[in-house]
């Protein structure tokens, strides 16, 4: 199976997003989508995920549609279009990194090829393993609240306060676990994982961006 | 021997981690958000949601600058918020980092205005105005903002200025009084 290293991807995602946020090309952004989604779908993703991700896109494209059909100036028409579109597009770019690589492996590949250094990468990785215990706190803080009969709400600082606090600690505490785990910062480190790259991947991204400049310049597509 | 890096200027393990920390925290809080967001965003009222909640999408950096105090922590607490965001809760993954980054540029813009001496009231409000800058700029293009009326583009841009000062400045500035007050931080 053709596989892309993820830090190609990210470079692909990165280029073209750019690029797509200055081009008003239905065309260019129709083409944008098809190229991901074949990926995508080579790549054997979650096609429930997929399916969820459309659904949910679905209003989001039709609200920013019809604003520009209510309040755009210029032929409104073709402009709406190539904003849902434009959505659409950056939903599958994203959707080709994110839903192909998992967080650990796209991490680990910046490390070794884009120069993300290990503090960052591990620091990263070493975060992620919080979610459970973010979504677990942030419960508690709000029903810690609820005892005392006070509701937090998004409008005031309390709530983010005490996030803070707990991030405090609980950066202190795993980056001293770290250390004592022998990770040091700052120096090198022996890979376990290799993440292969050839060297013609590093093409792609180049090619695919001045492919995207070139028919956006010159054939100028609706 | 443990060999940890103590000089002040480079990032350390522990800042890294709690910015992480708190963009995941944050991207936990806010998923309550995104159902009012998104009611609103269905319907051509989108241009008016965006706006009246970018000040939420922007707090990570003023937050870090005002909680850190470093050269470049808002650009790397936007950053590294827009990522946490990315890989864990949407898959708008382009849009998330490019936007992410503008976002960091703009609110570090406003405290190296003041040469990064002031991560308080003036330095807040500078970051306010110059991210409300910067991230409407962007979104001219990335948003075709540019393409709707004046009316409403001159709206918007009050809307957003309003937003950003409301969550990006007001809300931090209270957030980095409770924070002081208790004395966890050490610098």
């Amino acid at each position: 199976m053709f596989k892309i290293n993820p830090t190609i991807l990210v470079a692909i995602m990165l280029s073209i997003g750019v690029e797509t946020s200055f081009v008003r090309s239905i065309i260019l952004n129709g083409i944008v989508v098809l190229i991901s989604g074949i990926y995508l779908l080579m790549q054997r993703p979650n096609f429930k995920l997929i399916g969820l991700m459309i659904l949910i896109s679905i209003p989001l494209a039709f609200g920013t549609w019809w604003s520009f059909i209510a309040f755009g100036t210029g032929d409104t028409h073709h402009l709406a279009l190539v904003y849902a579109s434009r959505l659409y597009a950056y939903l599958f770019l994203g959707a080709a990194v994110t839903l192909t690589v998992p967080v650990k492996e796209l991490l680990f590949s910046l490390n070794q090829h884009a120069k993300i250094s290990n503090t960052f990468t591990y620091g990263l990785l070493a975060a992620f393993n919080l979610v459970p215990r973010v979504r677990r706190q942030v419960q508690i803080i709000r029903y810690a609240g609820a005892l005392r009969g006070v509701t937090y709400h998004l409008w005031q600082p309390q709530i983010y306060f005490k996030a803070i606090l707990s991030a405090l600690h609980w950066s202190d505490d795993l980056a001293i676990a770290m250390t004592s785990h022998g990770f040091s910062e700052g120096f090198p480190r022996t890979q376990t994982v290799k993440d292969i790259l050839p060297k013609w991947q590093w093409g792609i991204p180049v090619v695919l961006a001045i492919l995207y400049l070139v028919i956006a310049i010159v054939y100028k597509p609706w | 021997m443990q060999t940890v890096n103590e000089s002040k200027a480079k990032w350390s393990l522990r800042d890294v981690i709690f910015l992480a920390i708190i963009a995941i925290f944050f991207g936990v809080i806010f998923e309550v958000w995104s159902a009012a967001y998104y009611a609103v965003a269905a319907t051509p009222l989108k241009p008016y949601a965006n706006d009246l909640t970018l000040g939420v999408w922007l707090m990570a950096a003023p937050l870090a600058g005002a909680i850190l105090q470093k050269v470049g922590s808002s650009l790397l607490g936007e950053v590294l918020a827009a990522a946490v965001e990315m890989m864990l809760f949407s898959s708008w993954g382009a849009a998330n980092l490019i936007s992410g980054f503008i976002q960091g540029i703009g609110t570090e813009l406003g405290f190296a205005a003041t040469g990064y001496k002031n991560w308080g009231k003036l330095g807040l409000t500078f970051s306010v105005i110059t991210t409300t800058i910067v991230t409407f700029i962007w979104d001219l293009f990335n948003s075709g903002y540019a393409d709707y009326k004046p009316s409403l583009m001159i709206t918007l841009f009050i809307i957003r200025l309003i937003s950003a000062g409301f969550f990006g400045g007001v809300l931090v500035y209270y957030i980095q009084k409770l924070v002081a007050k208790s004395g966890v931080l050490k610098h």
